[in-house]
């Protein structure tokens, strides 16, 4: 008669054993009195290794309330969402930065004319996306763009007369962007670039700025803006990019001087303050949505890249995009 | 009361002693117990008792990867090897509870990782199959290994009281 394997009693026991495996194990233990024993002595052991665990046992804590925890988790979910949301903005910027701004240049730390990232300024205030979230604005056909039209601050040639389509620039590869998708943002009226600005169409600054328009390549351009330089040189260039949850991000490019002033009036500019600021665009700026830069200098030019995200986001994208273009 | 909610009221206390037994800090035992179930309460498993456990064996691994690095640090930064802390003995059957417990501490250490996780998993309340599908060991084979982990947890400890008998015997 074959006795019951040591481990079969300690599972027997511990009640890892089927139905019929222990049916088994009843009706030889009934007519054996060595497997008897054997199964005392396991049982006995059982209860010691129980027995001298129990005595590694903190001193008894308090749980703290379920509700805590449901509260942390809350935060911590929406936390996640965040940064799953920003890693698919950097995911799309890793395409590309056009421009002579290309990532081999922000990732060669050892040049000697590049200090890095210089800019991590808060309360940049860049034009609100309010069309973005006004479902009235969100018409299916095509509407004809909605720019700033300041009229004494316009550019003495009129402006083309711009259409989402032609605002889409030619490379944006966009199987997944559609027209309906793009919403134009109203520019806050709070927030005027000094100076005389012009918004052309993609082509229009392509010609003028020589085919050197910052941008991220697969993201919608919804506006894009020009300020004149003295003859022979580069513009100061504003794109301004829509991101799929509707914050608009800008690429800024030009003349160090005149971008690290542009930023200062904007920095300067609180739309809250200003008299005739739109209810609409303070209620969307909340804390959780003031602008952030991250800005390179080359020369005497400078790169900026604005938006709605925390600084370090900006950072980690840029530091990605570097990576990535390093890694080809 | 969701799912959860009750799972955490049952195995709260069973998780900070596992949490425990592996980071030797009640504190930080009952920082990442909560850790754990915060965790669930995010991700929402299927098989929550089980999915909080393996967590928690993941968050003490964590644990114990850092205090090593921490312990390296402080070697370096000390240029000698680290003293344990002498434990102040506040009161006679204060000292008898920690020697006891450092007695079934060493005799948890001599075991090999895998009986020990098992054996710890085993008391914290899993089932046979759960611990398999946590440790990817055998269904057949748990037994095996926890009559090994039994066997040589008291095994071990009796060899120490009983070098220990024999020293207070000498001195």
């Amino acid at each position: 008669m074959r006795h019951i394997p040591e481990e079969e009693l300690h599972a027997y026991l511990d009640q890892g054993l089927s139905r019929s495996q222990c049916v088994e194990i009843e009706s030889h233990l009934a007519a054996c009195p060595s497997c008897q024993a054997e199964r005392d002595s396991i049982a006995a052991l059982r209860d010691r290794t129980t027995a001298l665990l129990a005595k590694l046992a903190p001193p008894r804590g308090f749980p703290p309330a379920f509700e805590l925890l449901r509260r942390r988790a809350t935060i911590e979910v929406s936390a996640r969402r965040r940064r799953t949301h920003i890693a698919a903005w950097a995911a799309s910027l890793v395409a590309a930065l056009g421009l002579g701004w290309t990532a081999n240049y922000l990732l060669m730390p050892g040049r000697s004319e590049s200090p890095l990232p210089i800019v991590s300024s808060p309360a940049l205030s860049a034009p609100p996306t309010q069309v973005a979230s006004s479902p009235t604005l969100r018409s299916r056909r095509p509407a004809p763009v909605r720019t700033r039209q300041a009229s004494q601050r316009q550019s003495p040639t009129p402006s083309p007369d711009l259409s989402p389509a032609e605002s889409l620039p030619p490379v944006v590869p966009a199987p997944t962007l559609e027209l309906t998708s793009i919403d134009i943002p109203r520019t806050d009226p709070d927030l005027e670039l000094e100076g005389m600005w012009r918004t052309l169409s993609w082509d229009g600054a392509q010609a003028e700025a020589g085919a050197q328009l910052p941008h991220i390549d697969g993201l919608p351009v919804v506006q894009v803006q020009l300020q004149a330089a003295e003859r022979g040189k580069q513009p100061l260039m504003v794109v301004a990019q829509q991101l799929s949850s509707g914050e608009v991000i800008r690429t800024i490019e030009g003349p160090m001087s005149d971008v690290s002033h542009l930023l200062a009036g904007r920095t300067m500019t609180d739309p809250a303050s200003q008299p005739g600021g739109s209810d609409s665009a303070r209620s969307i700026r909340g804390p959780n949505h003031t602008d952030r830069t991250m800005a390179m200098q080359r020369g005497d030019r400078m790169l900026v890249i604005t938006g709605a995200l925390p600084s370090d986001s900006l950072l980690a994208m840029i530091r990605r995009l570097n990576a990535e273009m390093r890694s080809k | 009361m969701d799912e959860l909610e009750q799972l955490y009221q049952t195995t709260y206390t069973a998780v900070v002693r596992f949490l425990y037994r592996k980071v030797w800090d009640a504190e930080r035992a009952e920082d990442l117990a909560q850790e754990v179930f915060v965790r669930a309460l995010a991700h929402r498993p299927e098989k929550p008792r089980a999915w909080v456990f393996a967590v928690a064996a993941n968050l003490a691994r964590d644990e114990a990867r850092a205090a090593v690095r921490r312990k390296r640090h402080l070697i370096l930064l000390k240029g000698d090897p680290v003293a344990l802390p002498t434990i102040e003995p506040a009161a006679d059957t204060l000292v008898e509870h920690d020697e006891r417990m450092a007695a079934v501490q060493e005799a948890l250490s001599a075991l090999t990782p895998r009986d020990r996780e098992i054996l710890l998993l085993w008391d914290a309340g899993l089932s046979y199959p759960e611990i398999a599908a946590q440790t990817g060991l055998a269904l057949g084979a748990v037994g095996t290994t926890l009559a090994r982990a039994r066997r040589r947890l008291v095994d071990a400890h009796d060899r120490q009281h009983a070098t220990k008998g024999s020293h207070a015997a000498h001195s």
